[in-house]
């Protein structure tokens, strides 16, 4: 199989049989608490009684109704930290602290039934909604304006997506990796969407001077701003032209926009250093290690647990044969004279008191410097707002990080008719809050354009 | 395991290794299915029914289909299975095979005929070669022809003039095996028992659909378009089985020895029949579900349950649970338990609240807070379904309350309704017990 094989499918998910064995394990409690602990409102009690009493259709219908992403979050929310945290299929009692038995699989079963829809051509919006005379306009085609064009549809609103990039999808298509996510996944979800009569204009970037806000100058009853954050927050600002260094944001957008041979030939057999101990991070560092490096590194400047990273992909990552080089906090890149990349000087680090964060604060270690000789660095440390991104909407009011300030009840921005959500809002967070903004964000959208 | 546990058995003079045969089915069609039988541990064989080569014998095609309850396979099996479709000779050879290799294993043949004389001729040949024993299918579910399968199980005289035709025609036992398609198997065991029969043998499959096509409506197994009224077997049926062979261990009229059959997988199973009066069972679902291994589990788990109890002989367990077997008007209704719970013990699920709440006495309140079922003892009615739903063993448990304990009757939702009622006391008189 060759890498551009092993990236272009994610693993099979659970059968019919399979999903019915995880169903059965699942204890059917009374007040579920893993209902309680989903950011987008999905009901792992509801879908999973549906599918053990052989309502198939209504467990796929709860799934569906509530998040049009389901199929997405299925797959890709950390579920560990999520609804699957208090499952009482765990079998913890005063008796028994620890627990005996691991959570049901909820992830698991709702990939399962949304990919069980597509296959038996189950729909669940098969009735067409009363038409509304409005148009809203949605900014970026990421998960939350997905899901907020989704809800909006479904309530009749003509909904147009502007998206930069060649093809819908923000990250969910520029930003993971197809091993994990893969776009033929994604393209039944999307044309979930699509058949709600949601329209996308792709290649369409709103910016310039007032971009955003001409919108509702256009035609547009309201706007929904779900940019995300697709700057890449770097080391070394003057950095960018040294060959060999990506930022994640570039690294894995080329691994799905048509550049993966060229990646793969950066790789191949080459020392690769990734900078960063998130999830994006580890992605970044899982793909490297499948495109056969000599060595991969995770630089990361606190320790182990300080780590953000789910700890099921730090383990993974370890068993791929990653060197988890930690409490080495990187200082600058070292080049050649044709600015191709040497080198990342690392200095040594220890813990000191905790920071802002919780985490416990890395100190540098004086005179600890010394280099790893590295062909590829991958910084994954943070995404950000454009530079210029206020610019599109200089009416709207912004934190000093030039995130956008939104009600997180409503999406509401501090223009009148513009609303927010997802990264854009919150910072780097995960797909199931951004579909959670853009499901709050459409609600505020109803009630602003009148119920 | 423990060496001085003795399973073997005497049944009609015939001695078993073990009370575990296979029975007459898929799974004892050929000699070398049989001989990997015996060698994984079945004692015996109640052999494919023979077939006397008049009629052919085709069979319907799926022959069979199954039920599973949820991830649970395998809870009933449906066939449409007929008797032996090989020629008469080559099971007889197949018998002498057995016989010659496997001297310690009894066969038993099973035999069905349409008439009188092909049941003695059937009768005599199985005994010339090899048979240890009979077996007179009068049962086979899904047979058309009166006078052939249930049909004859369900007829009575023809029933009794069939077994007694065949006692006439061989010295070997006789076992008579009976249908659970009638309301009370004691009559026509009786009949058997009146033709000569020397032991009883049951249940054959129940006559019953275990599931129905959605997108053809077609009872399964499909046989290319149509379905039938079949034969179900598996764990699904035993309690039919159960109440069957008990009710024919208590009729001391009928006191012939009984081999069980019906929804027998383990060591468990088989002693449950064994305690109402068997004392052999046999299996064949469980060998469709899990393959011959299972006997060596059924041989393992009964011997150790022996071990533990200081009893030496399975036959000492045979019908141990028949003096503990009442009419329910026997019950002592004075006497009253509810429910308790070992919290400590308890994740929260919550599924006791919601039965008691939908199914019972409304007898438990949930703390939400703690996610924690509490009980309300006057309400509690004894029923014990909260104990069914809890996932945790041995958690809810029965207890006996005080003969001064009473427990709180249901509220009448309205009680100002009261003065809208009509209603006449009766008055009649009538016997006490239920008697119809």
């Amino acid at each position: 199989m060759s890498n551009a094989d092993k990236f272009k499918q994610m693993s099979k998910g659970l059968d019919l049989a399979q999903a019915i064995f995880e169903a059965d394990r699942c204890l059917l409690c009374h007040d579920a608490p893993c209902s309680e602990g989903c950011p987008a409102d999905t009901r792992p009690a509801d879908f999973i009684r549906k599918l053990r009493l052989k309502n198939i259709t209504g467990a796929i219908r709860t799934i569906k109704e509530n998040n049009i992403l389901g199929g997405a979050c299925g797959v890709l929310c950390p579920t560990a930290r999520l609804c699957e945290e208090k499952c009482s299929a765990v079998f913890k009692s005063e008796n028994r602290p620890e627990g005996a038995d691991r959570p049901i699989q909820i992830g698991k079963i709702q990939r399962f039934l949304i990919e069980h829809a597509w296959q038996t051509g189950f729909k669940v919006f098969d009735e067409k909604p009363a038409l509304r005379p409005e148009k809203v306009a949605v900014v970026g085609s990421g998960p939350a304006g997905l899901s907020c064009a989704a809800e909006l549809a479904k309530d009749g609103f003509s909904v147009t997506v502007f998206e930069a990039r060649p093809e819908p999808g923000g990250v969910l298509r520029y930003g993971v990796v197809s091993y994990r996510f893969d776009m033929n996944f994604f393209e039944h979800e999307l044309n979930d969407i699509k058949e709600l009569g949601v329209e996308f204009q792709c290649n369409s970037p709103i910016e310039g001077k007032e971009g955003a806000e001409k919108l509702l100058k256009d035609g547009f009853s309201a706007v929904f701003l779900a940019p995300g954050l697709w700057a890449a927050a770097s080391l070394k600002p003057d950095a960018a032209g040294i060959d060999g260094l990506f930022s994640s944001v570039d690294y894995l957008a080329a691994l799905r926009d048509g550049r993966f041979e060229e990646v793969e030939a950066k790789i191949k057999g080459k020392t690769v250093a990734v900078i960063g101990g998130g999830s994006v991070a580890m992605d970044c560092i899982m793909s490297a290690a499948k495109l056969e490096p000599k060595d991969v590194y995770l630089v990361y400047r606190r320790s182990y647990l300080q780590m953000p990273a789910e700890s099921d992909e730090l383990i993974e990552a370890q068993e791929e044969g990653v060197h988890f080089l930690l409490l080495n906090q990187p200082v600058d890149y070292v080049t050649d004279k044709s600015q191709r990349l040497k080198g990342l000087k690392l200095a040594r680090t220890r813990l000191g008191a905790p920071d802002a964060s919780g985490r416990r604060k890395p100190e540098l270690i004086e005179g600890s410097q010394w280099i790893l000789d590295s062909d590829v660095v991958i910084e994954a440390i943070g995404n950000q707002a454009p530079e210029d991104s206020t610019d599109w909407y200089p009416h709207v009011a912004v934190t000093d990080k030039k995130l956008i300030k939104a009600d997180p009840n409503t999406g509401k921005t501090s223009v009148d008719g513009i609303f927010a959500g997802g990264d854009i809002v919150r910072g780097p967070a995960l797909v199931v809050t951004a579909v959670a903004d853009g499901k709050v964000a459409a609600r505020a959208i109803r009630e602003y354009l009148g119920n | 395991m423990a060496n001085n546990i003795d399973l073997s058995i005497d049944f009609c003079g015939v001695k078993f290794k073990n009370p575990f045969l296979l029975s007459s089915s898929p799974v004892s069609n050929s000699a070398e299915m049989v001989a990997r039988s015996f060698d994984a541990g079945w004692s015996g064989v109640v052999f494919k029914t023979l077939n006397s080569d008049r009629l052919p014998i085709i069979h319907p095609s799926p022959r069979m289909h199954c039920l599973h309850l949820g991830s649970q396979k395998e809870m009933a099996v449906q066939n449409v299975e007929q008797i032996s479709d090989r020629p008469l000779k080559d099971n007889l050879m197949e018998m002498l095979y057995l016989k010659k290799h496997y001297p310690d294993h009894p066969i038993i043949a099973s035999i069905m005929g349409f008439f009188l004389d092909e049941w003695v001729y059937l009768a005599k040949i199985a005994e010339d070669n090899g048979a240890d024993m009979l077996e007179l299918n009068f049962s086979c579910p899904h047979m058309c022809i009166e006078g052939a399968g249930h049909k004859v199980g369900q007829a009575f005289q023809l029933l009794e003039g069939f077994t007694e035709a065949v006692k006439k025609a061989v010295y070997i036992p006789v076992i008579a095996k009976m249908t659970p398609n009638i309301t009370d198997m004691n009559e026509p065991a009786m009949y058997a028992k009146m033709g000569g029969a020397d032991a009883i043998s049951a249940i054959n499959t129940v006559r019953g659909i275990s599931e129905i096509g959605l997108d053809d409506w077609v009872p399964r197994p499909n046989v290319f378009g149509k379905g039938a009224i079949s034969g179900t077997s598996g764990p699904a049926v035993r309690p039919i089985g159960l109440n069957f062979i008990a009710s024919m261990a208590q009729n001391m009229a009928l006191g012939v020895p009984l081999s069980g059959i019906g929804g027998i997988e383990t060591w468990v199973d088989a002693l449950e029949y064994i305690l109402v009066g068997a004392s052999t069972i046999q299996v064949t679902t469980g060998i469709l579900h899990y393959g011959y291994r299972i006997v060596e589990d059924m041989i393992e788990g009964l011997s150790d349950y022996m071990a533990g109890r200081g009893i030496s002989r399975v036959s000492q367990l045979v019908g141990k649970a028949l003096p503990n077997l009442y009419e329910t008007d026997h019950f002592e209704l004075d006497r009253q338990g509810i429910t308790q719970y070992d919290l400590d013990r308890c994740i929260g699920c919550g599924q006791c609240y919601i039965v008691c709440r939908d199914g019972a006495g409304q007898a438990i309140e949930w703390d939400a807070q703690n996610r924690r079922p509490k009980l309300i003892e006057e309400k509690c009615l004894s029923c014990m379904i909260c104990s069914f739903v809890c996932p945790v063993p041995g958690l809810i448990s029965f207890k006996e309350m005080p003969s001064d304990w009473k427990r709180r009757e249901t509220e009448v939702m309205d009680t100002s309704l009261e003065k809208q009622i009509k209603i006449e006391p009766f008055t009649k008189e009538g016997p006490n017990a239920c008697n119809v």
